[in-house]
């Protein structure tokens, strides 16, 4: 913990409406394009008592307060494209059937915590990501794939002369808005449909980055809190100390409330050969043919992943909770899994689903299937991760009902 | 006689539709007149007894019904019209194991469909107004620099924040995959902002400043992430590209101080390119020795002589905080080890032992005296600095600039004046948005800007003011999205036209002609296509309709496995594959083949990479690609190229599904079911001693799966000889599984591997079979496949054209293009005009 703030002084914290409020609850999600090689992700027994499957066992520690879904998903079929689903369990190309497009449960939350932090959300990968975070309007979010670019983008501060360029750049942009911004305002009302909803896209566009720019004039003044990177670039670049100085960005974005949703992305482009006994491309390891040493590689990268996202727990366990009992992590929802059930099946069924911490009444291993052994419907789950949220709804895309934690 | 007329086409297309089901013998307006006639008392009866046997509602095979089709097409079941005429045409149903049907009965069925299918369509409103779409990333720099008469959006990297494209099925252009959000529109405004002001300056002229760069001041970059240890610099008058993955660049001028134009002469030569032997090094001999030189994200490649001092001179307009840098584009010396540079250094240590023992030794007895010594002295860090592998090599630099031919810049005095003033911002903006909106300005359209621009020049001053008026013009709606509705038919088409042939706006002169009703006609069209592939502006499209039909993206997706492919991955053979592509398709509209022959042709266009997987000896020692005539009768053409063979291949194996799968979609414009979300699916397992056929049989054997996979696996089998990097084989190569005795040890096996032959034979629903590759490569060109090929590349085209895949409805105006392609021996270049003149492309 070297290196942020010291382990006596409580972190700086970035949104004033937190203090004196009821505590913040944050939403970490953590995916992959390929899903998990099921016989190695999932454990062989139920319940709370259950055994850490192989690739899971870096979570050991952590068992009490895990709960790993079997038999649930999306109902998609086979192939690679579906993992874009992963969040909503909508594909892009129906989203139009849905009131919210093909958002995505980060997004949805983003939406009621955004208000009160300098970030609404923050969706990293490395490289490249996994199409993961959607937003109301069908739209892919924006990435940031470069550890580096994420450390400016959280907690690079600017001189006096910087703020008052970005000042005088929000108005002349928010000029260049008002200016342009309903040039089609009549088409709407007389054009065509398609037409009207591109228009509107725009128009909605204009709107959001309006109250964008009146946000970020708010944070301008305001010193952001100070994370030191330095540690993390010593050695060799890895993948490893990557994803390390990503977690560890995120998780101080966490402790100092510079915001409460995050995706982290495990893309498929990344040369997992860092990783030891991984000779070969992440991809081409899912098509194993069921050799063992091709899958042992698979498993490798797997519990490669799982290992970062360990870390990362940890380190959210060692932070008290200000104002609350329990860890960070009692009060961070972290979600991982993929839209992908597993790639050397193409299957996008029986999808690996895992939450940790934020304070549930944890089950261990659970077969979701109903009575007449149908698969859960993923959006159950994430219904009753909005729940826990406070925000108040009944349904979430495909969802049929919500899921129930324990309750004692 | 006018009714006459209009029934002509339907004969011959359906005339054409016959011929193919076998009645070629009759002339086709023959039996377009007798069949027309019995066409009003359409015999479903004939289908209901040839088909409801198996598709009824008890048993539904390919979970088709025939009471779907109903009395006549509807907007729900006209996709259940199309398939039934698909299939009765193609003979692949009635299957042909289980059929009593006549051809003339057949021909009887298939007039009776596709009348119906013909008359549904003529009545529905069937046009679709194009869907409106946002620009994609490569079409919106394209129209900024149009906009603003630039020769690209700079050097600066200005739209490197913009989110990237998505494909979809292949094609970066698509309207579902183009929407629009908060986030692109603030990456907009970033991004023409930086372009922007790299082209119109104001304030003072910066001064020209002088360069003379000696290679004691040519620096290599870093590989490290914490740079710093280690800057290596030019040394005794020269600066040397030891290590083809860093890039040189200058330690005076690492950036550009100021935009502007700069002269930039370059002192270089090729060095040592015959001393090491080729096959150690990937370098072929025939190959030049080149230098790249990169101007931020703007890049020129020079082919340096060997051994002889040449000068590079470039006059270039560069954007303030470009990076000057220069590159050893190579793809060789990877061949060692794992690939990593540093490994090559070892090839120097053996080639001197061999040819310069005396070096050798002189070299050795050094590198013993080191106090760490480890391992042999052959190892690749004591032979560093003896490396003599063909490279550039560089002796100096003379950079001038920012040097100006007048000021303000003639490029912004074109742009916008040369003392432009707030107070004439109308007459200064409306030719720009003009362009950029690709129609009139209207009436006030402008005032809201206009005035923008009015109140901003009190603090900014006249020019910046003005800037913010093209920015504003270029993040208008009217400039990000194309193919609204709101603008008048001939713009509109000039501008379709322009972004599909061009992928930018139109210029002024397309534009009057399309105004002045110049290219209402279809020989207009193809006038007019001619002469832009002729005038060389269509790279764009000649590169990136195949990239996406083809979807060359995904090659690597699942690349070969990297331990058993390796001349694949070291000589990074995936980009010479992508390259085959684009240069026989740039071919085939070059010299305007008839589309069949992308399938027919004994030819493609490799090198000296490709040759070593395709099996082919005589061809020059270097990199370039040539046409070449294949003899074997087993390539030539798409079905053998590398590409498609690659990306639709696991990395250990080969499946003939993912295979099938491509043909049908991409060639055939079949688009088979995938399978039900709750099938079980067994993942491959090469272990086992099976053939994928084996393996297959047993999957068909199940009833659910039976019926899609007769109609699929045929389309597969035949490129089973091919192996997963495209290369020919025999026998599939199988790791032994060991047997495992009573206590379940593995009993020892003498063999890693055993060989199964490879059989690469099937047989289609409608009879035909073929043995192997060369028998499949006829069946693919029987009358219907070919159709059925032509037509989907003309869905293909009009997918890219409109952003937005043909629907249903479209059935028979695409067929009215294929008939027009077929009138012209179905040449590209008058299918791709069809296509534009089609009323799928011109709308209404």
């Amino acid at each position: 913990m070297k290196g942020i703030g010291g382990a006596l002084s409580l972190p700086f914290l970035e949104s004033t409406a937190f203090a004196g409020q009821k505590t913040a609850t944050r939403f970490l999600v953590v995916g992959n394009p390929f899903g998990m090689h099921p016989e190695h992700f999932f454990p062989k027994d139920f319940g709370k008592e259950f055994t850490m499957s192989r690739t899971l066992k870096s979570l050991d520690w952590v068992k009490d307060r895990t709960t790993i879904f079997s038999h649930t998903d999306h109902n998609m079929v086979s192939g690679h494209g579906r993992e874009v689903a992963f969040l909503s369990g909508v594909l892009p190309t129906e989203a139009l059937a849905f009131p919210e497009k093909n958002m995505s449960v980060d997004q949805a939350v983003a939406r009621h915590t955004g208000a009160q932090v300098r970030y609404p959300s923050l969706n990293v990968g490395l490289k490249n990501g996994v199409r993961m975070s959607w937003t109301s309007n069908g739209v892919e979010n924006e990435l940031i794939t470069d550890p580096k670019r994420l450390f400016d983008h959280l907690f690079q501060n600017l001189t006096a002369k910087e703020k008052q360029e970005r000042r005088e750049m929000i108005a002349r942009n928010g000029s260049i808005l008002d200016s342009v911004g309903d040039q089609f305002a009549g088409i709407i009302k007389s054009g065509s449909k398609t037409d009207a909803e591109r228009i509107d896209q725009y128009q909605t566009s204009v709107r959001e980055l309006e109250t964008t720019f009146a946000n970020r004039e708010q944070w301008i003044g305001r010193d952001k809190p100070k994370f030191d990177i330095s540690n993390h670039y010593n050695g060799d670049v890895t993948i490893e100390s990557e994803y390390n100085a990503i977690f560890d960005m995120i998780s101080f974005a966490f402790e100092s409330d510079l915001t409460r949703v995050a995706t982290v992305a495990f893309p498929t482009e990344l040369g997992y050969t860092d990783v030891p006994g991984v000779t070969r491309s992440y991809h081409g390891c899912t098509h194993n043919g069921k050799m063992d040493d091709v899958t042992d590689e698979l498993v490798a990268i797997e519990s490669f992943q799982i290992s970062q996202l360990s870390r990362c727990l940890k380190k959210l366990d060692s932070i008290q909770e200000p104002n609350a009992d329990g860890s960070m992590l009692d009060h961070t929802v972290v979600l991982f899994g993929s839209g992908m059930g597993y790639g050397g099946t193409h299957s996008n069924r029986d999808l690996p689903i895992m939450v940790a911490g934020g304070g549930f009444k944890h089950l261990g291993h659970v077969d979701t299937r109903n009575d007449a052994g149908e698969n859960m419907p993923l959006c159950n789950l994430y219904l009753t991760l909005l729940q826990r949220f406070g925000i108040e709804r009944d349904e979430f895309n495909t969802s049929t009902s919500n899921f129930e934690f324990g309750d004692a | 006689m006018r009714e006459f007329f209009e029934t002509v086409p339907t004969l011959t297309r359906l005339g054409r539709r016959l011929n193919r089901v076998g009645l070629m013998m009759i002339p086709c307006w023959v039996m377009g007149l007798t069949l027309l006639g019995g066409i009003v008392l359409a015999d479903q009866a004939l289908m209901k007894e040839h088909c409801f046997d198996c598709h009824n509602a008890d048993k539904a095979k390919g979970k088709f019904e025939l009471g779907f089709l109903g009395e006549a097409p509807t907007s729900d079941n006209l996709d259940r019209w199309l398939d039934c005429l698909d299939l009765v045409t193609a003979e692949e149903m009635p299957p042909e194991d289980d059929s009593h049907l006549v051809a003339l009965d057949r021909t009887k069925i298939v007039a009776y469909l596709d009348e119906k299918v013909r008359r549904f369509e003529k009545d529905a409103d069937f046009t679709e107004a194009p869907k409106p779409r946002r620009l994609n990333n490569r079409e919106f720099s394209n129209s900024v620099r149009d906009v603003l008469m630039i020769e690209d959006v700079g050097t600066h990297q200005p739209t490197d924040n913009l989110i990237g494209d998505s494909l979809h099925h292949g094609f970066d252009n698509h309207a579902d995959m183009l929407g629009f959000s908060r986030f692109h529109l603030e990456q907009y405004i970033e991004a023409v902002r930086k372009i922007v002001d790299a082209t119109i300056l104001s304030g003072e002229k910066p001064e020209s400043k002088r360069y003379e760069i000696a290679p004691e001041n040519i620096l290599r970059s870093n590989l490290k992430q914490n740079g710093g240890r280690n800057i290596q610099r030019g040394k005794d008058g020269v600066f040397d590209f030891l290590d083809p993955r860093l890039f040189g660049y200058f330690e005076e001028f690492v950036t550009a101080p100021e935009t502007g134009r700069y002269k930039i002469t370059i002192r270089c030569t090729g060095k040592d390119r015959l001393i090491y032997d080729s096959a150690e090094t990937g370098f072929y001999d025939g190959d030049p020795i080149q230098l790249s030189v990169h101007l931020g994200n703007r890049v020129r490649m020079f082919d340096l002589p060997d051994e002889e001092i040449f000068e590079i001179e470039l006059d270039e307009w560069v954007a303030a905080g470009s990076r000057l840098q220069m590159h050893n584009p190579t793809d060789a010396f990877r061949m060692k080890g794992n690939g990593n540079f540093k490994f090559q250094y070892a090839i120097g240590a053996f080639h001197t032992q061999k040819n310069n023992p005396e070096k050798y030794a002189e070299r050795v007895a050094r590198i013993k005296k080191s106090p760490r010594l480890k391992g042999s002295v052959n190892r690749w860090p004591y032979w560093v600095t003896a490396w003599e592998g063909a490279r550039p090599q560089v002796f100096g630099a003379v950079i001038e600039g920012p040097y100006f031919e007048s000021w303000p810049p003639k490029r912004q005095v074109a742009l916008i004046g040369e003392d432009p003033k707030a107070e004439n911002a109308a007459a200064i903006l409306e030719p720009i948005a003009n362009r950029a909106w690709r129609r009139p300005v209207r009436e006030g359209e402008l005032d809201k800007i206009v005035a923008m621009v009015e109140s901003k020049a009190k603090t900014l001053g006249d020019v910046e003011a003005i800037k913010e008026g093209i920015v504003g013009i270029l993040v208008s709606p009217a400039f990000l999205m194309l193919n609204l509705e709101d603008i008048a038919p001939a713009d509109r088409f000039a501008s379709k036209l322009s972004y599909f042939l061009e992928a930018t706006l139109p210029d002024d002169e397309l534009r009057e002609k399309v105004s002045a009703g110049e290219l209402a006609s279809f020989d207009a069209c193809r006038t007019e296509v001619m002469s832009k592939f002729d005038d060389g502006v269509s790279d764009e499209f000649l590169r990136e309709f195949p990239y996406g039909w083809l979807e060359l993206n995904d090659i690597n997706f699942m690349g070969p496995d990297p331990e058993h492919y390796l001349h694949y991955h070291k000589k990074r053979v995936s980009e010479d594959m992508v390259n085959e592509v684009l240069q026989f398709f740039r071919h085939a509209v070059e010299e305007n083949i008839p589309i069949p022959e992308f399938l027919s042709a004994d030819y493609s266009f490799i090198n000296a990479d490709l040759a070593k997987i395709y099996g082919v000896e005589d061809v020059p020692d270097d990199s370039q690609l040539r046409k070449y005539v294949f003899t074997d009768g087993r390539r030539g053409g798409l079905l053998g190229m590398g590409a498609f063979l690659t990306s639709t291949a696991d990395s250990l194996a080969t499946s003939p599904i993912h295979r099938a799968v491509y043909v049908m979609e991409n060639f055939m414009g079949i688009h088979p079911t995938p399978p039900p979300p709750d099938v079980e699916i067994k993942e491959p397992d090469v272990r086992q001693a099976k053939t994928i056929k084996e393996i297959l049989a047993a999957h068909v054997s199940d009833e659910n799966c039976a019926s899609c996979h007769e109609a699929i696996d045929p389309w597969g089998f035949a490129f089973e000889n091919f192996d997963p990097t495209g290369a020919w084989r025999d026998e599939y190569l199988v790791p032994v599984v060991l047997e495992t005795d009573e206590d379940g040890a593995p009993v020892p096996s003498s063999k890693n591997e055993v060989t199964i032959p490879i059989d690469s034979s099937a047989k289609f629903r409608n009879g035909s079979e073929y043995q192997d590759i060369r028998e499949f490569r006829r069946e693919i060109l029987t009358d219907t496949n070919r159709d059925r090929f032509v037509r989907c590349f003309i869905e293909k085209l009009l997918t890219y054209a409109n952003g937005a895949e043909p629907g249903e409805l479209d059935f028979v105006a695409i067929d009215a293009i294929l008939t027009k392609s077929s009138e012209h021996d179905y040449r590209i270049v008058e299918t791709i005009a069809a296509v534009v003149d089609s009323p799928l492309f011109r709308g209404k």
